[in-house]
């Protein structure tokens, strides 16, 4: 297999406590990868490297050859990859559909005056939030402000956001946080769908187990910043020390 | 993509929301694009027409002060492109708005035609927007406003040593009317300026609804998680301030044309404290925001107790300015408010 994001002797410290030590992770093209472990486990330090929010002490990560930690932060998106916050990021002061279209704004005009005559390339870019929104059922949201709604309902937003952004690699961290548990298993449903539609790698931080298990191929158990599990599902989940960091008694 | 997957999380009441949450009345929160207004074409078509027909029906001095309305409009909608859209403070708005009206009143003196003073402010004042912008942008919050303010203190002394006139001022020509149109100079030049300022309104909203003007917001809002959607803080925001110093520029050039005399106590701090207070009454981050802002640039008197007052009154009723206030208004009526 030819790794499409490779982690390697990924460390972070942040003054006397190492938040990641030297953790590897590969996840092959279209592989559906869960991320789990206790909270503190170094879970979203991880994805902040992944997209150059935070620069490592050590390790390298590439992400199709390149090196993503080379790369100034907002060129991470043109590589291909995009991502959702635990708590979501959706922006006030713009409607719901525009918020998605920020999701694609690689692929609109640039500089100001092309972007004030690009009447085709909003058209296009309208229709295509619009195909996003109606995938996570937001349509009859679209031209409402994005402030003012349900946490659910952002956490719906801004994972629509990163989908229109049409990324090769799909962080999400806690998708499930907040959500009823069906509302939990429809949107791994259709995110299931959507990695089946486009073949994009997923990786997905979550602590609503059975979210990752319905979703994930392969599951990375994290705890303290070391990795302690990583392999098949049906492995992963039967395994003590794995059980005894994140399941609980189960 | 849109292959008819089936997402079952529309299991809400609403159309198609599925949020089963009470909705926000429209106006309450910026970004809102529900129509609160159902005849938006009639009311442009009757808003062109009432605003081309007033040389014709108002008297020369009233005139004049509408001219003035319509020139702040101009100086409004690119102040409201960084304050509004971008979230920061300019205090130097002033200063380019008299930059604008200066080189535009030396290109008349010089023998210019009128024309061709209109994009010459408004590059000057691009130009020194990228200046002053490109550093400026770097630096976060409150230091925009300091470094902008430092342009604002500067500029009219400046002007009083270097500029022709001193500090005399300088009195230039106005456009006259052309011979075919019958027009007295004063209409003609009212007219000029409603095309100006309808061609920057149309502009500034194409800008503020295309990529950029949601890059913008989105950067105000969260630029870590902007900055990874492939938006570069750094350069959006010192092109919206250029843009925003071109309209200001451009603005002054058309107060020349109005007033026939620029002088350098024009065009003080005070005059970019007035424009702040404008935008902020008139409504932030709205371009209708910009013309009522207009109307109290024009005619609220100068920074002092009662324009305070009113800047005070306006944030504690209505922190979206005016503008949010009439948005409010239908649901405040059917009293729908949540």
């Amino acid at each position: 297999m030819v790794p499409m994001l490779e982690i390697g002797r990924l460390t972070v410290r942040f003054g006397g406590v190492t938040a990641l030590d030297a953790v590897g992770l590969l996840a092959g093209p279209g592989e559906v990868v869960g991320l789990i472990g206790p909270n503190g486990a170094g879970k979203s330090t991880l994805f902040d490297c992944v997209t150059r929010r935070r620069v490592p002490d050590d390790g390298v990560v590439r992400f199709d050859g390149q090196d993503v930690l080379a790369q100034p932060p907002h060129l991470v998106a043109g590589c291909g990859i995009a991502r959702t916050f635990q708590h979501p990021t959706v922006f006030p002061g713009l409607s719901v559909r525009e918020n998605v279209m920020t999701g694609a704004h690689r692929f609109g005009a640039a500089g100001f005056w092309r972007a004030a005559f690009a009447r085709d390339g909003e058209r296009r870019l309208r229709a295509h939030a619009d195909r996003v929104l109606d995938l996570f059922g937001l349509l009859g949201l679209g031209d409402h402000p994005a402030d003012g709604l349900p946490y659910g309902v952002l956490k719906r937003v801004e994972i629509a956001r990163a989908v229109a952004a049409e990324p090769r690699l799909l962080l999400l961290d806690e998708p499930a946080g907040g959500l009823g548990p069906e509302e939990a298993m429809a949107l791994a449903g259709l995110i299931g769908e959507l990695h089946r539609a486009t073949g994009m790698t997923v990786v997905v931080v979550e602590h609503h187990m059975e979210f990752v298990l319905g979703l994930c191929e392969r599951i990375v158990c994290l705890d303290l910043g070391h990795k302690i599990a990583d392999g098949p599902t049906y492995v992963v989940r039967r395994d003590p020390a794995v059980i005894a960091a994140c399941l609980g008694a189960r | 993509m849109s292959a008819g997957l089936n997402t079952g999380l529309n299991t809400g009441t609403g159309p198609g929301t599925g949020t089963g949450h009470r909705r926000p009345a429209v106006g309450q929160y910026a970004g809102d694009r529900r129509p609160t207004w159902p005849y938006p074409r009639a009311t442009l078509g009757t808003a062109v027409a009432g605003a081309v027909s007033v040389p014709f029906l108002v008297p020369p001095y009233p005139l004049h002060q509408v001219t003035l309305v319509l020139v702040y409009v101009v100086a409004l909608l690119g102040l409201d492109l960084v304050a509004g859209h971008g979230g920061q403070i300019s205090l130097g708005h002033g200063a380019f708005f008299g930059i604008g009206a200066y080189t535009a009143a030396i290109l008349l003196s010089a023998g210019a035609p009128y024309p061709l003073t209109l994009p010459a402010a408004g590059l000057v004042a691009y130009g020194l927007g990228h200046a002053f912008g490109r550093p400026a942008v770097r630096l976060s919050g409150v230091y925009l406003a300091v470094v902008t303010f430092a342009v604002a203190v500067a500029v009219p002394p400046l002007i009083r040593r270097l500029a022709p006139g001193g500090a005399m001022g300088l009195p230039v020509r106005t456009p006259d009317a052309p011979f075919f149109t019958g027009l007295d100079d004063d209409q003609w030049v009212y007219l000029l300026v409603l095309a100006v300022a309808a061609a920057a309104f149309t502009l500034m909203r194409a800008v503020v609804r295309s990529n950029r003007g949601r890059a913008l917001v989105a950067l105000r809002a969260d630029a870590g998680a902007a900055e990874l959607l492939g938006m570069r803080p750094a350069a959006i925001r010192a092109h919206a301030f250029a843009w925003s110093a071109m309209y200001a520029g451009v603005a002054g050039c058309l107060f020349t044309w109005t007033t026939g005399f620029v002088a350098p106590e024009s065009f003080t701090v005070t005059l970019s404290i007035t424009l702040l207070a404008g935008i902020v009454i008139g409504g932030l981050g709205t371009v209708s925001g910009a013309v009522i802002g207009a109307v109290v640039v024009t005619f609220l008197p100068a920074p002092g107790l009662v324009s305070g007052l009113a800047l005070i009154l306006v944030l504690a009723v209505a922190p979206n300015g005016v503008t949010g206030l009439v948005r409010r208004a239908p649901a405040f009526i059917r009293r729908d408010r949540s």
